[in-house]
This record gives structure tokens, sequence and C-alpha cells, in this order.
């Protein structure tokens, strides 16, 4: 109790009392009864108080007169606070105590401020917007102009979210260091980045800052104790942090590391090796002919098998293709078909070709084993229609070699069977796939982001902000 | 230093330093001029309603490199609140003011008398209005006008460096910069202008000690 001994040293030898050393600390705490309705209204920062509402009749008292002059007499059922005055909490470490409680509107939406009081840290605010708190503390120095709209302060900047508006006291109870009253308006405009809010308010001659912080769910309804509040975002704060964000950059990580595996594993898989080959005439206007690409073998589970045929010589002419992949072992097979064509002439647009001579068959997903394939072809001479009286060949019909010809005339057709090679489409399903997670949250995010600036991007909400901007 | 005996009760009065020639009694809160070796009762001085501030007469604490002691203090009010100037004893001998307002507190010191362009003096000397946000240079810094009032003296008590009786009357500009320093212009009932420049500091900040403690509250951890 080193306090006790301070003003001994004073002991006066005259007549008067000393002031007496107060041994037990003094109370904070001064009960005093409301002049209007008698109730007792606890005082708990004696010298700094300015206004009292009472909570009893809700009579505004001035806290500067000796004896709580009434300032405004009122006799109304009042609304509690949904933390009770009176009730201390700690914060950061910080030890507060609720002396006060207003709500406020901007007209469109309201919120709740309790003001915290501590008798060795000054004032704080818990402010209540329904659905999370912030700590308010009065800034003691100016932010100073950012870029643009921008402010900054401690080496961070403030984004200006939306213009200058009123902001209107709707309910008044508790004890406050000011003149309070409901219905007093003042200007406020707000600056934001995530997690933290600078609102700048401006009453008559006085403009204060004030510096805004976010809890994190519950914390403050623990320390208060109150019902902890139900996480949701459908009304986001102007300076709540997106919930998706970590979320979206986590997941741009695992999409971008999962791109570059589906490129390398595309770009081994992409390489394509020939398995089996075979070369053979088909007669043109001929039998059918048949001839098989013996044990093809694909080790994987699963490959993907491409049938090319070349008939490059042809012309004016077709060559439909019948594939059979069969199984060695289950005599399982999967059929498909080409058709390598070529056709030329020249009509009054000048001379022109059509068809693939060298057609592509892709097989997707064939279990691994040995396997034949069976080609079947027969190829066919095109009568370009002179035949035809319906269709009119050019007269400079340049295919007369080919008419010219004999039937049984042959077309040299290979036939060559490559293993591997990874499809474009399973590519694009996979890119799909990869992107489909960050898409999501980044769609998340964008709703989150346009529900939180909703209360500034509105058509009336930007005719503000344009016009606030010209000033 | 000087130790005498209050003209009025006789109490042992002590003045510490030769520039504050007014104390106010302890036992019968008599204000007592010095004028040299002359002690001269000039009034009573009403008792300091009792507030929670955990300030109080013989707190110590340090700006920097100094100590002081905490030896005397004047309550101002305004039309919407109260606060306290502290006068600060430093070890050198020369004085502050810890202005202690809305739980903030002030740690200032008077500036020279040309620190303040005349044209300024003599704008706050004629009882114009200063908008906030007026730029005021003081000492090659400047500081916004954060806030501009009347004020009147409720109480004062131990050593001051002028009479401050019930009643006394000034104007008060508050200042402030983007990098927490802060500044007090105050013009007093003789229109004698004086400027006052510090910073916003935390009672950890100013190392205080010897604070009062509060019945249910912790004592801070920076003052134990």
């Amino acid at each position: 109790m080193s306090d006790d001994a301070l003003p001994a040293d004073a002991a006066p030898p005259a007549p008067a009392q000393p002031p007496v050393a107060p041994v037990t600390p003094a109370s904070t705490v001064r009960a005093l009864s409301c002049p209007n309705c008698g109730g007792i209204v606890n005082v708990r920062a004696q010298g700094l108080t300015v206004s009292v509402l009472c909570e009893h009749c809700g009579s505004t008292l001035d806290a500067t007169s000796p004896d709580l002059q009434v300032i405004a007499r009122a006799n109304e059922a009042l609304k509690t606070p949904e933390i009770p005055l009176g009730t201390r909490g700690t914060l950061n470490g910080r030890v507060w105590e609720i002396v006060g409680y207003m709500e406020r509107t901007d007209e469109e939406i309201g919120w709740a401020e309790y003001l915290l009081f501590n008798p060795y840290e000054g004032y704080a605010f818990l402010v209540d917007d329904g659905r999370r708190f912030s700590l308010g503390i009065m800034l003691d120095r100016l932010p100073t102009m950012g870029w643009g709209n921008a402010m900054q302060l401690d080496h961070q900047s403030f984004s200006r979210f939306g213009g200058t508006y009123p902001v209107r006291v709707t309910f008044v109870v508790g004890e406050f260091y000011w003149r309070v009253a409901v219905g007093e308006t003042v200007d406020e405009t707000d600056f934001v980045r995530p997690g933290t809010m600078l609102s700048c308010e401006v009453y008559q001659t006085e403009r204060t800052w004030t510096r805004l912080d976010l809890f994190d769910w519950g914390v403050a309804e623990k320390a208060f104790g109150i019902p902890a509040r139900r996480r949701e975002y459908s009304h986001p704060a102007p300076h709540e942090p997106s919930p998706y964000k970590r979320q979206l950059r986590e997941a741009l990580v695992v999409g971008v590391v999962a791109l570059l595996a589906l490129f390398v594993v595309s770009g081994i898989g992409g390489r394509e090796q020939v398995i089996g080959q075979t070369t053979t005439d088909a007669v043109l206007d001929g039998p059918e002919k048949t001839v098989v690409i013996r044990g093809l073998d694909l080790p994987s589970a699963r490959s993907r098998v491409v049938v090319d045929a070349d008939a490059g010589a042809i012309d004016n002419a077709w060559v439909d293709l019948d594939y059979s992949l069969t199984d060695e072992k289950t005599q399982d097979s999967v059929d498909s078909y080409g058709l390598a064509e070529h056709y030329s002439g020249s009509d009054s647009d000048g001379s022109w070709t059509e068809g693939d001579p060298r057609p592509e068959v892709s097989l997707s997903s064939i279990p691994g084993g040995k396997y034949d394939l069976v080609v079947t072809l027969s190829a066919h001479r095109w009568n370009g229609g002179s035949s035809s009286s319906s269709f009119s060949m050019p007269t400079g019909f340049a295919g007369g070699s080919v008419f010219g010809q004999d039937s049984g005339q042959t077309i040299p057709v290979t036939v060559t069977v490559k293993r591997g090679g990874v499809f474009g489409g399973n590519i694009l399903l996979a890119f799909l796939l990869i992107a489909a997670w960050p898409l999501i949250v980044l769609f998340k995010q964008f709703g989150f982001e346009k529900r939180r600036m909703a209360p500034v991007s509105g058509s009336g909400g930007s005719d503000d902000d344009s016009g606030g901007d010209d000033d | 230093m000087l130790d005498a005996n209050c003209p009025n009760c006789g109490a042992p009065i002590r003045f510490r330093s030769n520039d504050l020639p007014v104390k106010v009694c302890d036992y019968c809160r008599t204000s007592v001029l010095r004028t040299g070796g002359n002690l001269q009762a000039i009034g009573k001085i009403a008792e300091v309603p009792d507030d929670v501030s955990p300030l109080q007469l013989g707190v110590r604490g340090r700006d920097g490199a100094q100590g002081f002691e905490l030896i005397g203090r004047v309550r101002w009010r305004y039309a919407d609140g109260a606060w306290n100037e502290w006068l600060a004893l430093f070890d050198d001998g020369s004085t502050g003011w810890v202005g202690e307002s809305m739980g903030r507190y002030m740690m200032l010191r008077e500036v020279d008398d040309d620190a303040l362009a005349p044209v300024v003096v003599d704008h706050i000397k004629s009882g114009q209005p200063i908008a906030i946000d007026t730029l005021i240079t003081i000492g090659g810094v400047d500081y916004a006008v954060a806030d501009n009032k009347q004020v009147t003296c409720i109480a004062s008590e131990g050593e001051l460096p002028f009479n401050a009786p019930l009643g006394l009357t000034a104007t008060s500009i508050d200042l402030m910069t983007p990098d927490g320093e802060c500044a007090s212009i105050q013009k007093d009932q003789g229109g004698e202008v004086e400027a006052y420049v510090g910073r916003y500091m935390s009672l950890a900040e100013l190392n205080a000690t010897g604070l009062r403690s509060f019945e249910g509250w912790p004592m801070p951890a920076s003052a134990a």
C-alpha cells in the first residue's frame, strides 16, 4: 500500500485537519437519484461524464451540474441493451465497463454503439451492426490524404466507402462524455480496408476520427457474456474481410499446381507411339479387301488408340475404311469407320479441291491387352456426275486422267496404328474440373463484394458518391 | 524552493519553483500569492469536484529523458464538458502541462512567444472565430485546428503559475497533426495568447506511477 504513504509527509502542525488519505481505493461508481423519477442512477465516470440518460425513465440529466439537473424529462418504458449497463468484459487484454448505449441510423440501416470505459484507458466504443462487433478507438492523430479518395494511417491505405451521409441517434441510455440527445445528427464519412474502418464524424465545430477494428466471430459476445452470433455473410459490413479471399487464394494455388500437373501429364501422355502399320492396295470399284494388323500391344490399363489412314494418291475417288479393334483374348471389339476421299475440278470460280485423303480416327479408353485391327477397305471412283443430267460438270473438268483409266486401278492405302496421346476433350474436361473450384470461389467472392458494396453501389449511392467527389 | 506557512490558516506550504507564484493551500483552500518573500492570501478556491481521473498530485512520470511530478491542477469547464490540466514540474525545474480530456492525455510544453506568427496572435486576440481544419504554424510545424471553445475555471489545487479561481475564463484552441503531435493555444482573461505544443500520450507512455487506485479496477501493469 505505497499509495497510502504519499500524503503522509504533509502532516500539518496547524489545527486544521489534514485530508484523510483514502485507505480503501475510491469507487468509480457514484449512485445518485434521478431528480425526475427518483430511481438510482449509477454514474460510472464521474468528472468525465457530461450526459446521463436515466435507465428508469429516460430523462436526460446534466452530469456537469452537482445535482443532476434535468435537461429533458421523459417518462417512457425503455428498451434494455443486449449487454446491460455496468457489464465488464476483457477485450484484447483490457477490462472495459459498459457505461452507455445508443442506437443510430443512416436512415437505411440501424446499429448499436456501446460506450466502454476504463479509468486508466479512457473510452472506447463497441459497435454492433447486428451481425458482428467492432472495437472503436478515437484517433489522437489525423489520417493523411492518400491516392484518389483514400486515406492513409500507419502506412495503411483506406479506400473511401461511399459519400458523406447523415447519422442520427434514435435511442440512448446511460452516460456519455458529450451532450447526447435523440435526433442529434452528425455527418459521417467512412474509409475502409478489410477488417478496419476509419470513420470521420463532423458535428458542428468538431471533427473526430475513429478507428474501428472488426472482432472475430464470437469474441465480443464471449467477453460480455451474450450468446454468440450466427456466422452469415448476407449483409457484410463495409470493412468486413471476405471469408472467400483465403479460399480463393488456396483454390488458385491448388488450381495452378493442378494445371501445371495437367500440362506435364498431357505432355508425357500426349506423345503418340506407332504400334502397327500396313500398306495395301485398294482396287477402285473393285471388291472389298480386308487386312489385319496383328499383335497391337496396349500395356496401359486404358489407352487411346489412333488409326491413321493415308490414301495420298487418291483423286476423285473415295475409300471406305471399316475398322474393328479386337481383343485377342476376349474377342471384344470396338468398331469405327474412316473415309479417305479427295475430289478436285474447276468451275467458274476457278479450280477446287475437297476431301481429306488422310482420315484419323481416335478410339478412347481402350482396355489394356493384345489387339488385332481388322481393316476392311473398299475404293470407289467418283463419277463426277457426268452421266447424270441433273449434275452438270464444268467444261474444263480436270478429272479426265481418272476417267481415262481402266477399272482395276489400285490406290495404295497405308494404315498406321498409334497408341497414347491425350484427347483434347479429356484435357478440356480436366481443365474445367480444375477450374471449377476457383471459379465457384471467385463467384462467391464477387457476390460477397457486391453485397458489401451494395449500400454505396446502388443508383442512389453512386449519385451521392459522384456528388461528393466534386468538392 | 520556499517553505512557509499559509497566511490564512498557518499550515505549512511549499513553493518548489520560483516560476510558480501561486499555491492553493492544501488545508484551507486559500490561494496564496508569493511576491518575492511576501505571501498574500488572494481568495478561496473551490475544492476540485471528485472525478475518476487516475492522476493526482504527486504522480510521477517521464517525458523522454526528463522525469516530472504533478504539482498542480486546474479544472476547466466548457459548454459540453470539463477537463483537467495538470502542472508537471520537471527534474530540471522547467514546467509543462498534462492535459486530461475524455480519458486521453496530452503532454504539452509552452513555446516561445515568437513561435506564433503575429498575424495569428492578432487574429486570436481579436476574438474572431477560427474554423476547424484551419492550419496554424507553431514553431515551423503546421497544426490543424480540431476544436475551439470558451472555457471557465471550476477549481484548482497545488502550485500554479497563475491564480485560477472559480469563474476565470479563457479561450482554448486544440490543434493536431497527422503525426500525433498536438498543440493548444490559450487566450487568457487579460487577452494574452500562449501556445503549447506536445503530443498525445497514454499513461503507459508517460510512465506514470503513483496513480490513484480504484475499487475493482486492476492497476495497469505499466504503473506498478
